[in-house]
This record gives structure tokens, C-alpha cells and sequence, in this order.
């Protein structure tokens, strides 16, 4: 049986031409990456044994091998980086596969326009993720005293009897939760439509949960640019602001990158 | 990939500290029961089937309940977050 192909990523046949790409071992540590053109545009793969990484055996290790899923993960991710800093790159998800050379060679042909579209929009631009946490028992107590219904109920709730008033905290605390969460919403949209001013696009992200953060403050907002090389100084520079501004409130924010453009070259 | 600290949830059987990691799981399933009884409550308290004598004693009592538990946490040095255990593909507990 041929060989897997295993797709890191797609270039302009152009840039390929012009620079080789870097000696990196693939994904099985032996075998080095190569490059098969296909027309304008040139892939980035390796082989690998289609024995040792059937669909079957990838998706019981990708389920129950933590430490490979991590060591190949990895893998992916520093080659992909290290591919984007060199080249105009199409950064493929971890671990997509063609059964052999000409299956890659037809979905490259079927996707060509799309492909050579995401090229002129990623070029010269740069993708940076922007990450905001909030310390929500702070902003509940800044909530709280700065609404003047809260702050009425809550006096009003401490002239009554004991049980009455349990009832009626649960309620509000309920209110508190909900203002709070409307609160972060606003604020975070707000930033959001400001950066997106310096982006060509800016698209919003599933927040992850404490438990994938391993951290004490939750994720208030995920979101991804698309930002011109000349602007990303200047966009970097609101963020700071923002956390200079916002800190002693409670708020933190995370900027990364610049990452391949995983979000904005999708061929979907 | 948690860290393996006291605050992600899980119940700390060490068989050095048996007593503590025991203290926290009886202090979690009462939790819960706790948490569910005052959930239940509101619902009948919002209902309005209940008279304001049946509503003031029950509050009371689940306020009692609250205070106690939160005297039993102090006592065990746990906070709400060692309360909750994690369920996995559930979430977590509470």
C-alpha cells in the first residue's frame, strides 16, 4: 500500500521556488518533509507508514495516548510556526491526512480559487489572538455598588425577618450574577469593536473554561485578528492601554501571536 | 493535563491524611444535599403555595444551614471550590 501524506501546509508555488523549505523530520521522527507542487500553489508534507497511523489507530491514540496526542500536537505546532515565518502559509489542522499523493494532488486542484484567495488575504497581514480575563468577585462588588437598584434592595432586604431575608439575597444575588455577566459582555464587546477598528477582521471565539486555562479568573472573551504587519504595533499598544486602564478593576488581557493563520485561510 | 493541586475538584484520599480527605468528601455530599433542598425551597417559596409563617421558617432554617455550613468549611480549612468534584464529561458537581 502507498504511503499516507500528511499535509502541514499550503504556499504560493512562487515562494516555494524561491526558498527552500527548512530540513525538519515529519511527523513520524524518521522521514523529512518535502514539497510536491500542484500548479500555483505547493504543498508542505511527509510520508508516513499507512500500516502505523491507519484513520483507526491515529483516533485510538489521539483518545487515549495523552502523552503522543501532546508530543504530536506539538510537533504540528512548531512546524507550522516555524513554515510561517518563512513562508505565506495555509496552516493545515493537526493531522490531515490523504490516503496518497494523488488524492492531495485533486483536493488541491478542486480548492485552487479558494486557496489562492486566502493567500492575497493572509499576505502581509498577521494573525493575533486576544484573550480576556476578568476576577469576577471584584467586578460583582463593583457591579453591586454601582447600581443604585441593587444597592436600594439591599437595604430595603435588611429590615426584613431573618428567613424572608435569605430568600430575597438568593434572589438578588441571582440579579447580581446576571447584571455581571451583561457588565463583561458590554465591556468586552466594546474593546473588541475598537480593535477590530486596526484589524481587517476580527472574529469572535468560544471562551475556554477554567479547567483548560488552569487559571483562578475566568475567561470573559476569545477572540482572533487579522491585522495589516504596519498595524500590529499600533494594536498591540490599545491592548495595553486597555490593561493599564482596566487592571486594578479586575481585568487582564492576553495577546498573542502572530500565529499562522489558522482562522482566516479556511477553506470550509 | 490539571494540575494535580487540592482546588481542581478532585477528592484528596492520601492515606496519611484519611481523616481530612474523608472530612471533605461527607462535608461534599452534604453540600449538595444543601444546595438542593435550598433549590427546592425557592421553587415552593416562588410557587405561592406557601404562607409567610412557612416561608419565614424556612428560610430561617435554610439560613441556619448555610451559616453551619460554612462554620463546618472553616473548620476544615476547605473552601467551595473543594466542594465540587469533578465529573469529567459531566462538569462538575455543583
Amino acid at each position: 500500500m502507498d504511503d499516507l501524506v500528511y499535509l502541514y501546509g499550503l504556499i504560493p508555488m512562487k515562494e516555494a521556488a524561491e526558498t527552500s523549505i527548512p530540513a525538519v523530520k515529519g511527523f513520524d521522527g524518521k522521514r523529512d518533509l518535502y514539497t510536491i507542487p500542484i500548479g500555483n500553489i505547493t504543498a508542505i508534507v511527509c510520508n508516513l507508514d499507512s500500516q502505523e497511523y491507519s484513520e483507526e489507530s491515529i483516533k485510538e491514540r489521539i483518545n487515549n495516548d495523552m502523552e503522543w496526542l501532546q508530543e504530536k500536537a506539538f510537533h504540528h505546532h512548531e512546524t507550522v510556526m516555524k513554515l510561517s515565518k518563512i513562508f505565506t502559509i495555509i496552516p493545515l489542522k493537526f493531522c490531515t491526512l490523504y490516503n496518497n499523493q494523488g488524492s492531495l494532488e485533486t483536493a488541491v486542484q478542486t480548492n485552487e480559487t479558494k486557496m489562492l484567495a486566502a493567500f492575497d488575504l493572509i499576505t502581509g497581514n498577521e494573525e493575533w489572538n486576544l484573550k480576556i480575563y476578568s476576577d469576577d468577585s471584584l467586578l460583582k462588588k463593583q457591579v453591586s455598588q454601582n447600581n443604585p437598584t441593587i444597592e436600594a434592595k439591599r437595604a430595603e432586604i435588611s429590615q426584613l425577618p431573618k428567613g424572608k431575608q435569605f430568600f430575597e439575597k438568593k434572589k438578588l444575588d441571582k440579579l447580581v450574577d446576571s447584571e455581571l455577566e451583561e457588565e463583561k459582555n458590554k465591556v468586552s464587546e466594546k474593546i473588541h469593536k475598537h480593535l477590530k477598528e486596526f484589524a481587517l477582521k476580527g472574529n469572535v471565539k468560544k471562551t475556554w473554561s477554567n479547567d483548560v486555562t488552569g487559571r483562578k479568573d475566568n475567561m470573559t472573551w476569545n477572540s482572533v485578528y487579522l491585522i495589516s504587519e504596519t498595524k500590529v504595533e499600533e494594536f498591540l499598544e490599545q491592548i495595553q492601554q486597555f490593561e493599564k486602564d482596566m487592571k486594578e478593576k479586575g481585568w487582564q488581557f492576553e495577546a498573542t501571536g502572530p500565529w499562522p493563520a489558522y482562522h482566516f485561510s479556511s477553506l470550509s | 493535563m490539571q494540575p494535580a493541586s487540592q482546588t481542581n475538584g478532585k477528592i484528596n484520599l492520601d492515606p496519611d491524611n484519611a481523616e481530612h480527605g474523608l472530612a471533605q468528601l461527607v462535608l461534599t455530599v452534604i453540600e449538595l444535599l444543601r444546595q438542593i433542598v435550598e433549590r427546592h425551597a425557592i421553587r415552593r417559596v416562588e410557587g405561592g403555595t406557601l404562607t409567610d409563617e412557612q416561608i419565614e421558617n424556612l428560610g430561617e432554617a435554610l439560613a441556619n444551614l448555610e451559616e453551619k455550613m460554612e462554620e463546618l468549611k472553616e473548620i476544615f480549612g476547605l473552601d467551595a471550590e473543594d466542594l465540587n468534584i469533578d465529573l469529567g464529561p459531566l462538569g462538575s458537581l455543583l
